[in-house]
């Protein structure tokens, strides 16, 4: 089937399987490697992309539901260069370890940025649940969060 | 005085002497800071390069139909239809994979089974075990062609537990060893018959482990391309232990080791589990050879979840007492049960001698220990390997021995702990402590928990306090399998090479030798780099891949807790080569003694002067400038050296020290338990814990909450569940609970530094601390929480049903 896809601002045009996953369309056809597959039963949270500015897990669909669409990556998050603020809110809080489930925690920081003026710790713990992190023990991640919304501001 | 009072008027004193080392004094400009993460840039913007990010060209899939049984025979397997759907190349069984390698033997058995290969041969043993192989040209058609399989089996009684397995008549998983017991032994310590005559009491329970697993997010990726042209097998993989592995594949593949090469890039995670990915390697690069194309295989979590896991167990431990308070022996019989994978047989018993008698002076103990075949998954050295059930059976005793003779838990076990100034202390075992202050770790964790007024906030609520001490062994000795089976043993863990080279454009390039898992390698390197060379970080480069080519040691890889000592230690041995090296050129070129130069940022300057070299000079002088080398000088700027810490002692089974450092740590939790939910909060975790002299504190603190995380979800949620045939019950994320966001608390870190006398910095381990010592920790505070019910723990997963039977007699 044919899709057309937009992914960080650029449209992909392609002709891929009905059954094709999104998250494979953006790994294998895409090329971006930063979305990662943990589990493929929705559970993780590694392969956490914004579509239409939600935030989805890219197993749990099909590419071409996705048709017509607007996908945001981590790789999305750099402008000219310069990282975001999220991302330099978690390096400089040692948020990651291994780094596997980074990205998708950091898609769902872009959007928690997005939605809300505000979030407490522990509205922060429960708003990123379903986003695995097998390495931090989360404490570092969470710092993170909060400090991603301090330099942001209100 | 009271042991509260004596403890309140010594804080002081403690808060004084032991916080510190020497070297925090001295000025270091890149070890001991929070340097950020070299590795966190690639990983923020999407571009670490995992195993599964990397292709080869023509890139071929392969995917893997595992048993369905946990015992069965297989009868006959067609795979016809499979092999004829398009886009199909090559369908391997165990009839070619036996005909092709060699069955895996037992590292610690004096007896190995025979019959097992890294693919089923006539038989299944667990539940997912592969059987059949399958390469394709994509990955969706690769898992098409499982479907297409028809595997006939017959199926055999399973063995479930201990007493199935040991009862006369017992299906056998190994028919040729004729029992299920893979490994039996027993050693004393000591006179414990006399210690336990002589006790004023005795204290005994069978504590219990059951299986569980670290799984990091990354499962297994196996991408192997055998290259005809070059006859060269060439392999990325997501590998722990390439070291072994290359040599486990060359055999098993009748390959000379120079074939081959293992390129392992960033891992999502390893804990242990990363450790047993060579069985796969084996199997798709037989597919690649057997194809002429590269062939990647991609774990599902699914399969990730059949296993390998940490063994079930159980452990009898009795303590002999005196009057005082004092702990005069300890017997202990510990049941490993394996699952079947001979290879590993034994492994979670035998580390336990590293921390056995954990932080306490016990004079004498004996341990007995079986390994037990059954029809559980394999089992893999995860996190802490047996070492998080000693310390969770031990500390769980030391609560009931404290009950016994009417002590609080906190004074009980300074009462025994080694005084610091015994240090460096020596087990009965062997096993040298070699530095550390065990009662200062103890009483720090119980003034920054408050401890006492927890103690006091109980009344009237179902809060419970919990204290564990544990010991975190690092750097292995591996020669403790050897301690059951005859023979001199042909491994060790405790050295590494490292290969550094300044470059020809004046870089200072460093070999990555213990494959990246996360714990944060590249950095470490970077600031040992930094600070021998005096160098700006931007002109390091430490490589984040590690390559099997680049030279190494035998058993190289990231495990047993050895970076911080042995790969860190080779680094150093070939970056102080190196500088000598570069000094003497510099020399040389500035007509000044080495003894008068010092590296300043980049350049080789005279002590005390202006008077300097570019270090792109002197790589100028070594590379391109042969004619004009000072005489008797070999060109070329790249050293490759070596370590190896000569604390490891040869084995015999009176003496023998199975790990080399020893990190320790206090964990004090609060949790407040609801009965009628079974539901357990915590409401407070402190962890103070010494890994020595630090590094990088922000690295360090890291891995002491995440480890101490996965320890949570070991004791209040995780667990493999089968059913009574021996099916796995716990495939997918859903079934088996990892603790999210929510469930792990705000976990507070004091770090404490004493220097270990026997590395290079005064390092020690960090990364499976928590894993070790938060076991017995929650446990005792959720005990405590239920004394009016008068419950004991001596098993987990405290899940909420669990508590809900315990506190209704169930």
């Amino acid at each position: 089937m044919k899709v057309s896809i937009k992914i960080n601002g650029t449209v992909l045009e392609r002709d891929v399987e009905p059954r094709l996953l999104l998250v494979h369309f953006i790994r294998d056809v895409a090329g971006l490697k930063g979305t990662h597959v943990g589990c493929e039963t929705g559970h993780c949270g590694a392969c956490t992309v914004l579509l239409n500015g939600k935030p989805v897990k890219s197993c749990q669909l099909f590419a071409v539901q996705a048709n017509g669409s607007e996908v945001e990556t981590v790789e999305g998050l750099e402008r000219d260069g310069k990282l975001s603020l999220e991302q330099e809110a978690f390096i400089d809080n040692f948020a990651m370890q291994c780094g596997y489930c980074t990205p998708g925690m950091l898609m769902i920081t872009h959007y928690l940025l997005r939605r809300y003026p505000r979030l407490t710790r522990e509205e922060i713990r429960e708003k990123i649940h379903g986003n695995y992190c097998m390495c931090t023990g989360y404490v570092q991640i969470v710092n993170a969060i909060e400090d991603a919304f301090k330099r942001r501001g209100t | 005085m009271s042991f509260r009072a004596e403890y309140e008027t010594s804080s002081d004193r403690y808060k004084r002497d032991l916080y510190h080392s020497t070297y925090v004094e001295t000025q270091l400009k890149y070890i001991g800071k929070k340097f950020r993460r070299v590795e966190d840039r690639d990983i923020v913007r999407g571009r670490m390069g995992y195993a599964d990010d990397i292709d080869f060209p023509g890139q071929h899939y392969a995917a893997i139909l595992h048993s369905p049984y946990a015992h069965a025979l297989i009868k006959s397997i067609d795979y016809t239809e499979a092999l004829n759907l398009a886009g199909v190349k090559y369908v391997l069984t165990g009839e070619e994979v036996a005909r092709l390698t060699k069955p895996i033997t037992a590292r610690a058995a004096p007896t190995s089974p025979k019959t097992q290969y890294v693919m089923a041969y006539r038989k299944v043993r667990y539940m997912g075990e592969p059987v059949v192989a399958v390469v394709a040209e994509n990955k969706y058609v690769a898992r098409d062609a499982l479907d297409l399989i028809n595997v006939e089996y017959e199926r055999r009684p399973v063995v479930r537990d201990l007493d199935d397995a040991l009862r006369p008549g017992a299906p056998l998983i190994y028919e040729e060893l004729g029992t299920n017991v893979v490994i039996h032994d027993k050693f004393e310590f000591g006179d414990v018959e006399e210690a336990f005559q002589r006790a004023d009491k005795t204290v005994k329970r069978r504590i219990g482990i059951h299986r569980y697993s670290s799984t990091p997010l990354e499962t297994y990726v196996v991408n192997a391309n055998y290259d005809k042209l070059r006859d060269l097998l060439e392999v990325v993989a997501t590998d722990q232990q390439p070291g072994r592995t290359v040599q486990s594949v060359a055999n098993l593949l009748g390959l000379p080791m120079s074939k081959i090469r293992l390129i392992v890039p960033p891992m999502g995670g390893g804990f242990g589990y990363k450790l047993a990915v060579w069985q796969y390697i084996a199997i798709i690069s037989l597919l690649s050879m057997l194809t002429g194309r590269p062939v990647k295989w991609i774990q599902t979590r699914s399969e990730s979840l059949y296993g390998p896991h940490r063994p079930k167990g159980y452990m009898d431990v009795e303590l002999a007492l005196s009057s005082s308070g004092k702990v005069t022996g300890m017997r202990l019989t510990d049941w490993e049960m394996d699952g079947n994978w001979p290879y590993v047989a034994g492994l979670y018993s035998l580390i336990k001698f590293a921390n056995m008698s954990g932080p306490y002076e016990i004079p004498s103990y004996s341990f007995e220990y079986y390994s037990i075949a059954t029809n559980y998954p394999p089992v893999v050295q995860d996190r802490g390997v047996g070492k998080p059930f000693m310390t969770f059976a031990l500390e769980r005793i030391m609560d009931v021995a404290a009950k016994s003779v009417g002590m609080d838990p906190a004074e009980f076990r300074l009462r025994n702990m080694v005084p610091p100034e015994k240090m460096p202390y020596v087990t009965p075992s062997g096993e040298i402590y070699e530095s550390g202050n065990f009662p200062a770790t103890l009483k720090k964790a119980l003034e920054v928990a408050e401890y006492w007024k927890w103690k006091e906030a109980k009344k009237g609520r179902r809060i419970g306090v919990g204290i564990s001490c544990g010991i975190e062994p690092g750097t292995s000795n591996l020669g403790y399998y050897y301690l059951t089976k005859p023979g001199t043993p042909d491994f060790t863990g405790a050295g590494e090479m490292s290969t550094v080279e300044l470059t020809p454009d004046g870089y200072l390039r460093v070999n990555m030798n213990g494959p990246e898992i996360g714990t944060g390698h590249v950095t470490t390197l970077k600031q040992v780099s930094c600070e021998i060379f005096d160098l700006d970080p931007e002109r390091v480069i430490v490589s984040k891949v590690f390559d099997s080519t680049e030279g190494h040691l035998g058993y190289s890889g990231t495990y047993s807790n050895a970076f911080n000592d042995v790969y860190i230690g080779a680094a150093l041995a070939a970056l102080r080569q190196l500088r000598e090296k570069v000094l003497r050129l510099a020399s040389h070129l500035l007509g000044t003694e080495p003894s008068d130069l010092e590296m300043r940022n980049g350049n080789v300057c005279e002590k005390g002067s202006s008077r300097c070299v570019e270090l792109s000079e002197v790589a100028r002088l070594a590379y391109n400038r042969l004619t004009f080398l000072p005489a008797g000088e070999s060109p070329g700027l790249r050293i490759i050296a070596s370590y190896s810490n000569t604390t490891a002692k040869p084995f015999n089974r009176s003496n023998f020290n199975v790990q080399l450092t020893h990190s320790n740590s206090a964990h004090v939790a609060v949790v407040e338990v609801d009965p009628q939910l079974g539901s357990v909060k915590i409401l407070r975790y402190v962890i103070v814990h010494d890994a020595g002299r630090v590094i990088n504190p922000g690295i360090v603190e890291g891995l002491a909450i995440g480890s101490t995380a996965s320890g949570i979800g070991g004791a209040l949620y995780e667990e493999f569940v089968f059913d009574e045939d021996m099916n796995n019950l716990s495939l997918t994320f859903g079934d088996y609970l990892k603790p999210t966001a929510m469930e792990i608390p705000d976990i507070e870190v004091v770090q404490m530094e004493t220097p270990a006398p026997n590395t290079p910095f005064g390092t020690k381990a960090v990364g499976e601390g928590g894993a070790i010592t938060s076991l017995a920790a929650v446990a005792n505070a959720v005990e405590d929480a239920l004394t009016d019910y008068g419950v004991e723990v001596t098993s987990l997963p405290l899940t909420p049903e669990r508590i809900w039977k315990m506190t209704r007699g169930a």
